[in-house]
């Protein structure tokens, strides 16, 4: 099919269809993204907890913004370039457009990766502990792999499992796996803890399925499994029957009645259908002996000090034991949310921190919050003398922001290491950071310290991910959305590049009006990020 | 738009110019946000903080959109089009923000 005014523009709008249709597909795009930031501007004013400003990385920030306005300018070149019927010129601005978009997502990349192993946990009192968690070590030094090959952090929920209850319809084979070879490292048996009989036919008599004692596997949790859908099938079947029965004889009975008037005399007659029903096993239990160690990931269990079901209804019996989140290296502590919660309590914020758990266990929290409030006062005091009195003589024009006043963020504490342990760390290292967050190998243990937290202490926790807070659900949202149209737009510029040749040599007028078109996409992608990076990085 | 060669060359100077712009915008919007001394308001980030990054992201988005998007010698249609986009979007946030004014929101209304 041939598109019609691609080349010369139509008379009566005077523009070229792609145009047209590009200019379209932008207005939708506006309006995305319009909704999307209006969602920001509205999640922030509706924040119930202090909002993270200023708190993204600004100099990938920077350079993602100079990139994407250079690319805008040498896609404009590019245009030019083929405008002027000059190829060469076209493939250099377009190439270096494309390379543009791929630093752009190797950055953004970067700065994901970052707040993907960024672990932070809100305690009880609302303090937020932010820094990297630790690996699970076996009892050789070597590092624990889970089934993925991958490497368990320290942040594991331990159950001493006395009892399994395995929900028959939802168990998760893997899961079941990993128990039992668990259990077989330890020198524990998961046994049946009692038969199980079943009918399985219609009007048929109780037959075991399984004896007490069995051991478990996934056969017999399947085969079990495989009874109850037969059985839960064959009773609706039956009960769905009965029902139409009723209705039918209902209807006849009362032929001027309405379905609302007779339905709450339509029932089924139980007891009538029970013999003919077949055996609903809806779970079954395991006892282990002796009771063993299980480790569980958080997102996978609901814990609690007796009795813990995981993600697939798995009820298992047994005492928690210690399961604490170990920061590797802490490198954050925010008192922020304590104090405003505090606030609102009529707690001064000064009690209020310093009753607060971490106050009381962790010397170098105690250490770190006197060097910060000492250093507080000379910000203030630099404040004051730099803007003055407000007209009452006493107040200060300036004061700290709630973030810097109760805030220990990992610049801030690799200040305190450099002033008090006098840490040292090269320019590289330095300009690492801006990128890739704190580095504790440069700056050791002494600047970013091991700290375990005990379960019970934890409210909430996550990576910096969009399951930490709303801010994190819209930075990703927003930026993830823009990242997409960065990848797609410079496809579309990458394949005019490889593949456009034989169009321009046959009708160039045409190919620079497709290239205008993509031109036009890219810019708007750049519109979005000149927006993006202020909002996010800057505010 | 830049038909005869003359006025390409001329716009690819005018290109160069609002890519110096945008550069300086840019730089300028990071300094009002870490520079103590060029921090307008009260210290820290506020409302003037907020409103002067606005601006200069929008004078931005503006030279963007007029030279390198070509709106600023554009055909009518391309301008209903986009225009009523952006008409349309404040009047989303005008639509949030008379729902976030709503009367059901006052504690005391209803006493």
């Amino acid at each position: 099919m041939e598109i019609p005014y691609i080349v010369n523009p139509r008379k009566d709008t005077g523009l070229i269809n792609s145009k047209i249709a590009i200019w379209l597909f932008l207005a939708s795009e506006v309006m995305l993204f319009g909704g999307f930031f209006s969602a920001y501007v509205y999640l922030r004013m509706g924040a119930d907890y202090p909002w993270p400003e200023r708190t993204l990385p600004v100099l990938p920030g920077l350079i993602n913004t100079f990139i994407l306005i250079g690319s805008s300018v040498t896609v404009v070149f590019a245009w030019v370039a083929l405008k002027l019927g000059n190829w060469r010129q076209f493939q250099v601005y377009m190439a270096i457009t494309v390379a543009c978009a791929a630093i752009f997502m190797v950055l953004k990349g970067i700065e994901y990766n970052v707040k993907f192993h960024h672990q932070a946990a809100r305690l009880n009192d609302y303090t937020v502990v932010e820094g990297h968690l630790g690996y699970e070590k076996d009892s050789e030094g070597e590092y624990s792999l889970d089934r993925h090959g991958k490497k368990i952090e320290e942040n594991m929920i331990r159950v001493v499992a006395e009892k399994l209850t395995f929900s028959v319809k939802r168990f998760h084979a893997p899961w079941v796996n990993e128990m039992l070879s668990e259990a077989k490292r330890n020198g524990s048996e998961i046994k049946l803890a009692a038969d199980i009989k079943a009918i399985t036919e219609e009007g048929g008599k109780e037959e075991p399925l399984a004896k007490a004692g069995d051991p478990l596997s996934l056969e017999l949790l399947e085969k079990i499994k495989q009874t109850q859908i037969e059985a839960l099938e064959h009773n609706a079947a039956l009960r769905t029957d009965a029902l139409r029965l009723e209705w039918k004889e209902a209807k006849e009975a009362n032929p001027g009645k309405r379905g609302w008037q007779l339905a709450s005399d339509v029932n089924i007659d139980m007891e009538a259908l029970k013999p003919r029903l077949l055996s609903e096993v809806s779970s079954v239990e395991f006892t282990v002996d002796p009771p063993t160690l299980l480790l569980f990931k958080p997102r996978d269990i609901k814990e609690s000090p007796t009795s813990s079901r995981l993600r697939d209804d798995t009820v298992i019996d047994g005492a928690m034991g210690a399961s604490p989140m170990v920061f590797h290296n802490l490198d954050a502590i925010d008192f922020q949310w304590l104090v405003m919660k505090a606030k609102e309590k009529g707690i001064s914020p000064e009690a209020a921190i310093a009753d607060s758990w971490l106050m009381k266990k962790s010397e170098f929290v105690r250490e770190a919050w006197a060097w910060h409030l000492a250093r507080n006062e000379k910000r203030q005091a630099e404040l004051t003398k730099d803007y003055g009195f407000k007209e009452d003589g006493k107040t200060p024009k300036r004061t700290l922001t709630h973030k810097e006043l109760y805030r220990l963020g990992w610049k801030d504490l690799g200040e305190m290491g450099v002033e008090k342990q006098q840490v040292k760390i090269s320019g590289f290292d330095k300009i690492k950071e801006e990128f890739k967050g704190p580095n504790y190998e440069a700056r050791g243990e002494k600047t970013f310290p091991h700290i375990s937290i005990p379960r019970e202490e934890i409210r909430h926790a996550a990576k910096f991910t969009p399951a930490w807070n709303t801010y994190y659900a819209i930075y990703f949202t927003i930026t993830g959305l823009h990242g997409l149209h960065v990848i797609g737009g410079a496809l579309v510029l990458l394949y005019y590049l490889v593949f456009g040749r034989k169009m321009f040599l046959s009708n160039p007028e045409w190919f620079a009006n497709r290239v205008e078109v993509g031109g036009l996409f890219w810019h708007f992608v750049d519109l979005v990020w000149i927006f993006a990076f202020p909002i996010f990085y800057l505010m | 738009m830049a038909d005869s060669i003359e006025a390409i060359h001329k716009a690819k100077k005018t290109y160069l110019l609002v890519f110096g712009a945008l550069l300086v915008g840019t730089i300028l919007t990071v300094l009002v946000a870490t520079v103590p001394a060029l921090d307008i308001g009260g210290h820290g980030f506020d409302i003037y903080d907020a409103i002067l990054g606005l601006i200069i992201a929008t004078t931005k988005s503006t030279l963007v959109a007029a030279i390198f998007m070509h709106l600023n010698h554009e055909k009518k249609l391309i301008y209903y089009v986009f225009f009523g986009a952006i008409f349309f979007f404040f009047a989303m946030g005008a639509l949030f923000a008379l729902s976030e004014s709503s009367p059901i929101w006052d504690y005391n209304f209803y006493k």
